[in-house]
């Protein structure tokens, strides 16, 4: 066996001013030329280990390690991140905050310079890396002028312009849309396979890089809890902890059916194999819409809208226009999910929703006050503390009780949101409710939660409206799916319609029974099976 | 539009040019802002550079800069009005406050007027170089005279829009709140986050081997017609402005009465410096290579 590229003795590390380890005991060894998902919650240690792996941790973050991780041979203890360098390259989540020259060709050629490479090695490499992640276009434009997905690609190229043998990436799909979050977990797989190099990374979408690893480690508290390859992972997930199985895998467990799928298409071959791929069936009809559920007296009144957008436009003095003519009405009570992609006017959306902006024609009218939570809740946070943003109710509602005198930066993001959510809700119920990509970043529990907190307030009445890329929370929480192009809506319906009619904007299990039924999540899909099973 | 101006990649001689050779062509404008405080010189130099970024197409980042430096420019007037009592012709007489006559004469104006118009012209030439020449290539130029402190200058000219925009998001967030909170509690908490963004961008340095940095060699590069043409003009403005200083050109004197050179001496250098801010770019509608932002 080849040397390992990494290598892990009862490695230990507590941050600084913790009261206990991220990381315990922690033996592995990852092979060179592997690729290697890690898993696990919030606050599990993923975050924690690919800081040691790149030496961050604990050289800039301080604190006590204990035990041995090697990395290409170096030790993390003795040496810093600057040495680590040129043996594991490190992307992180954010591209903003990783970027720091002021184009691709500048950027990709730094840590070159720093290796002291003379000016031939720097321009070779960073053509090389551009050409490699398909960025060449791209080199001399200004990086604040690149899409998220772009900007990530180049952070990607920085990283390996040095060919490092391991690359770490924290959560690098995390602040993209699916599209350029699945390209990227694709280019990192065909990197794996044509340069050879070890990757580690640490994804909360396991879905979307499953398929693309070799082997899944499981963190909790900081220890290992599984190792292994995708498909016994998510056996053990199906029984020991289903909010890490994907969609898929849940569909086949609640079905009873094993083992587990990694991929959709391999769900898809097995279900067709059995003869358990339903036919086309008719979406269910407990999901109606406003317009099926909603109001159809005749003679009578129609009640007040949540809210409701009258032909309304955004136009920008010097650009394109946002939102084209728009019209759309929001029922008191109705969960609402606002698709499409990225430029779509999604955000836009929203921030006319709570008057942030005024349309250039048309109008929006409310049905009282709008609560709106936009994409990033550290936004909102402004206190030192927990308890001066929201009191000790709201803390409770957030589920942080007893945590009032946090400071709400040190608080992960899943707590940040809930906190920045009661803040927007101040205790009372609002018409309407706006949430603006909720659930970024966020694990599978947390997520969970939110839904489970959204359906609270629509069953007191507000309306709720989420603007989201995430089709499997869409299909949890919504009963009604709008799909936003050019500005416009381009598909309203019933959430079981609208997302399973097409390929992008839908969830795993409509993928893989083909839409059949309008089943979105696991539960629905696993009643359909079942019905295939007895025929 | 930016609050600051900010570095824009664009398709003219300007940009196109190596950065030495952009920094010295706006520091030539800026030599005559500090040189002279000839009225006629330091409008010529003002108008220079209103044509140098209009051809560059910085006009909207000059307005930034410009805007960055009337309060300024209004307060040298200002004071200069009230402070300086020098000057034989008295324009206002505001009577005795505290113990003191408040006459305003027009040689004080006009002495704070050219004070003001050198903060401008000195401005001008800043928002012109920031709009113009690309922190990257200056990082590149100076890593061998001192790497870190170009690199602080590089990081600062890349980060200030991300903060702006953390600022105008958190801004925004504030007014979604039910009770919108105190405006020093929001400027303290982008405060904060800039600091958040700085440890970020440390981390990011570091694991990129910024703490083993060596002096790394620039490549050479030939001369571009567009570095010939910009070197030739900051030569011959610096040289101009310098040779006139030495025999006396461009005399003003504020008291006690107002004495404006306005010989064919300071008329020749103010068109020379009204034109340095559009030879460069004439005729330079070729291709220029440079990739549209």
């Amino acid at each position: 066996m080849l040397d390992a590229v990494l290598l892990a003795r009862d490695f230990t590390y507590t941050y600084a001013d913790a009261d206990r380890p991220a990381l315990r005991d922690l033996s592995l060894e990852i092979e060179p030329g592997s690729f290697t998902v890690v898993a696990g919650g919030s606050g599990s240690g993923k975050s924690t280990l690919l800081r040691a792996a790149c030496g961050l941790v604990p050289h800039f973050h301080g604190g006590v390690a204990s035990g041995e991780l090697e990395v290409g041979g170096l030790s993390v203890r003795d040496a810093g991140p600057s040495e680590l360098a040129a043996v594991c390259g490190t992307v992180f989540q954010d591209p903003e905050s990783q970027l720091v020259m002021g184009t691709p060709r500048t950027e990709i050629g730094l840590s070159l310079e720093h290796r002291g490479e003379p000016p031939g090695a720097v321009a070779r490499g960073v053509e090389e890396a551009a050409l490699a992640l398909g960025i060449a276009p791209l080199l001399d434009r200004r990086l604040e002028s690149l899409s998220g997905g772009e900007q990530q690609r180049v952070a990607l190229a920085s990283a390996l312009a040095g060919r490092p043998q391991l690359l770490v990436l924290d959560e690098p799909t995390s602040q993209l849309d699916p599209v350029a979050g699945d390209e990227l977990v694709w280019l990192l797989r065909r990197l794996n396979e044509e340069w050879g190099t070890a990757v580690l990374l640490a994804e909360h979408r396991l879905e979307r890089c499953l398929p693309a690893a070799d082997r899944v480690l499981v963190l909790e508290d900081g220890a290992v809890v599984s190792d292994s390859a995708p498909a016994p992972f998510l056996e053990w997930a199906a029984e020991e902890r289903p909010t890490l199985a994907t969609p898929a895998a849940t569909l086949f467990a609640r079905a009873g059916l094993r083992p587990p799928p990694v991929t959709v298409r391999e769900a898809r071959d097995r279900l067709r194999a059995g003869g358990l791929l339903p036919a086309e069936a008719e979406p269910s009809a407990d999901r109606a819409t406003s317009e099926q559920r909603g109001w159809r007296g005749v003679g009578r009144r129609r009640p007040a809208a949540a809210l409701e957008f009258r032909g309304v436009w955004h136009e920008l003095r010097d650009g394109p226009a946002i939102l084209r003519g728009l019209d759309l009405r929001v029922e008191p009570g109705e969960r609402v999910v606002i698709m499409g992609r990225n430029g779509a006017g999604k955000s836009t959306l929203l921030r006319h929703a709570r008057g942030l902006l005024e349309p250039t024609r048309g109008r929006v009218e409310r049905g009282g006050e709008v609560a709106l939570l936009m994409q990033n809740p550290g936004d909102y946070l402004i206190h030192e503390r927990a308890d001066q943003e929201v009191g000790e109710p709201g803390l409770v509602a957030a589920g942080l009780a007893g945590r009032g005198s946090a400071n709400p930066r040190d608080l992960s993001g899943g707590e940040r949101q809930r906190l920045a959510l009661e803040l927007v809700l101040a205790g009372a119920t609002p018409a309407v409710v706006c949430l603006d990509e909720p659930t970024r970043g966020m694990d599978r529990g947390w997520k969970d939660e939110l839904a489970a907190r959204l359906g609270r307030l629509a069953d007191d009445g507000a309306a709720v409206l989420v603007a989201t890329h995430d089709t499997e929370f869409a299909a949890h929480l919504a009963e009604r799916a709008v799909l936003l192009g050019q500005g416009d809506v381009i598909a309203d319906g019933p959430v079981g319609e609208v997302l399973t009619g097409g390929w992008h904007f839908s969830t795993d299990v409509a993928r893989v029974l083909g839409g059949a039924g309008g089943a979105l999540t696991p539960d629905q899909g696993a009643v359909l099976l079942e019905r295939e099973l007895v025929q | 539009m930016s609050l600051v101006p900010t570095y824009r990649r664009r398709p003219t001689p300007l940009h196109a040019a190596r950065a030495g050779i952009g920094i010295c062509y706006c520091a030539a404008f800026l030599a005559v802002g500090v040189l002279y405080s000839n009225p006629l010189v330091l409008g010529g130099a003002l108008a220079g550079l209103v044509l140098a970024a209009t051809c560059a197409g910085a006009s909207a980042e000059l307005r930034s800069g410009a805007r960055l430096a009337l309060p300024v420019a209004v307060l040298l007037v200002v004071i200069n009005a009230l402070v300086y009592r020098e000057g034989n012709t008295v324009i206002f007489r505001g009577g005795e406050v505290l113990g003191r006559r408040l006459d305003v004469t027009l040689e004080s104006l006009a002495g704070g007027g050219v004070a003001a118009l050198r903060v401008l012209v000195v401005a001008g030439a800043f928002a012109l170089y920031t709009a113009a020449v690309d922190p990257d290539a200056v990082l590149g130029l100076l890593r061998r005279v001192s790497y870190r402190s170009a690199l602080t200058g590089s990081l600062t000219t890349r980060l200030i829009p991300v903060l702006q925009r953390d600022a105008e998001r958190m801004i925004e967030a504030a007014r979604c709140r039910p009770r919108p909170p105190r405006r020093g509690r929001v400027v303290l908490a982008v405060l904060a986050r800039s600091l958040d963004r700085a440890t970020d961008v440390a981390a990011a340095l570091e694991v990129r081997g910024y703490a083993r940095a060596r002096p790394g060699r620039g490549r050479r590069r030939p001369w571009s017609r567009h570095d010939t043409r910009l070197a030739a003009t900051a030569l011959a403005v610096v040289v101009t402005a310098v040779a006139g200083k030495v025999t006396g050109a461009g005399a003003f004197v504020a008291y006690p009465s107002l004495a404006v050179a306005h010989g064919p001496r300071e008329l020749g250098l103010a068109i020379l410096v009204v034109a340095a801010g559009a030879l460069p770019f004439a005729g330079a509608r070729a291709r220029l290579g440079v990739a549209g932002a």
